[in-house]
């Protein structure tokens, strides 16, 4: 019998394939040559692996997906909190920056007034585990760093309805508004959390500020800059942004 | 192994198995923390943590579904026990001489170790069967993963223009080889014994 004509055998046999003359050939195989027994459990080992493996490579990228996402808000909310996401960005990518950050010099050294979307940079949302539970808190997840803030606010406000005290709701509620001009809202929303004990206190501020900025209320804007204490997040942004408003 | 009923924490395969994200976060919850202290106490830190616990999670993925492993003992002490040798075999790797760690992290119970010495076995075998697949040629590299993609062979034949007994015995090739490669490599030696 021919290489060939035994790997076909085999392929029978694993595919539950054999004919009777086909099986009475193999078992007369297997019982007189011990290394083709041997063989043909490698054979069935790796038909098995293989099948195993291209039947399940989707499911297994899926899981491996699902698993590095709550891996990394396990890894990120219980221990050390990593301060915030360091972008690697290749070489070129800084000369690039530098270039833009000369032209906006220029730019604003001609211009007059700063705005709004030269201070506001919109903080990525993480829902942590959250969303791995709730529908709501993982599309908004989505929605929200995909910069669809109409849909954001509309699951905002469903997830509101059940925990209206969540603060970390309230105040990315308050950007998916302010970000679609909806100041009055906005205001509301940032005031009761800049007005509270939360961790979002003075980001609610900063917001508030920038929010008075889009308005053009330049006066408003910077008392509520004045208010943000040194030791905030955006203490700095709110110093640079109070020179250009003098 | 055995017929003995599975035990409750079956429950972290079935959850594998299933992709269920909230017996998944369970798991980080209840089993990371011993994972964690073990690999930062011997030279890693939480980064290569998570790799590790990502990685065995898979391994017991992949037995699970090929093999239907069920559980007779608990979660514990076997995903500590393959996590912590993972660890060390990484640790082996990049410093090339043997790192012996003091085991007494744990109580092991031969249950515990008996799981944990198959899934190790499992994975052994799977990497080895994954190295070999990968010196195949491009010719039976696709045609195996077409076969085993689209199940019927008859599909294949007409997608591919031949006959159906052409491709079974192209396949049966393909598979031969490889058997051929994986007898020949010098750590088959270790495994086959076990198969």
């Amino acid at each position: 019998m021919t290489p060939e004509e035994k790997y076909e055998l085999f392929e029978k046999y694993c595919r539950q394939d054999l004919s009777v003359e086909d099986k009475a050939t193999l078992d007369q195989i297997l019982t007189e040559d011990e290394a083709a027994n041997q063989e043909l459990k490698v054979y069935q080992e790796l038909w098995s692996h293989l099948d195993s493996n291209f039947t399940t490579e989707k499911q297994q990228q899926e899981l491996k997906d699902n698993l590095k996402q709550i891996g990394d808000s396990y890894f990120n909310t219980t221990t050390t909190p990593k301060k915030s996401k360091v972008i690697q960005m290749p070489k070129w990518a800084y000369a690039v920056a530098a270039s833009v950050v000369l032209f906006f010099g220029v730019y604003f050294f001609n211009q007059g007034n700063p705005t709004y979307d030269d201070f506001a940079t919109i903080p990525e949302l993480s829902m942590g585990e959250r969303s791995n539970s709730n529908e709501d808190a993982k599309n908004v997840e989505k929605v929200f760093n995909a910069g669809d803030y109409k849909a954001a606010e509309n699951y905002f406000s469903s997830l509101l309805t059940e925990d209206p005290d969540n603060t970390q709701y309230q105040f990315y509620y308050g950007i998916a508004l302010l970000e679609q001009n909806k100041y009055a809202n906005a205001t509301t929303v940032f005031e009761s959390l800049y007005k509270g004990n939360s961790v979002y206190r003075y980001r609610a501020l900063w917001f508030e500020a920038l929010n008075e900025l889009k308005q053009e209320k330049y006066e408003s804007c910077a008392g509520l800059l004045k208010k943000i204490p040194e030791d905030a997040e955006d203490y700095q942004q709110a110093q640079k942004l109070l020179k250009k408003l003098d | 192994m055995g017929n003995s009923k599975p035990h409750a924490d079956q429950k972290y395969i079935e959850a594998l198995l299933r992709n269920d994200s909230k017996v998944l976060a369970e798991i980080y919850e209840r089993f990371a923390p011993k994972v964690v202290g073990y690999i930062k106490k011997n030279s890693g830190d939480e980064s290569r943590a998570q790799d590790i616990i990502q990685e065995t999670l898979i391994t017991i993925y992949r037995q699970a579904t090929e093999k239907k492993l069920q559980l007779t003992c608990p979660f514990d002490a076997y995903f500590f026990l393959l996590c912590k040798r993972k660890w060390i075999n990484e640790l082996n790797k990049s410093s090339n001489k043997e790192v012996t760690i003091n085991e007494g992290v744990v109580s092991i119970d031969d249950e515990s170790a008996r799981f944990a010495e198959e899934t190790e076995l499992y994975a052994a075998k799977h990497e080895l069967f994954e190295e070999m697949f990968d010196q195949l040629g491009k010719a039976c590299k696709e045609l195996l993963k077409t076969t085993f993609t689209i199940k019927s062979l008859e599909e294949v034949a007409q997608k591919l223009g031949q006959s159906y007994g052409y491709v079974r015995k192209k396949k049966s090739l393909c598979i031969g080889q490889l058997t051929q490669l994986v007898q020949s490599a010098p750590r088959f030696n270790h495994l086959k014994n076990l198969l």
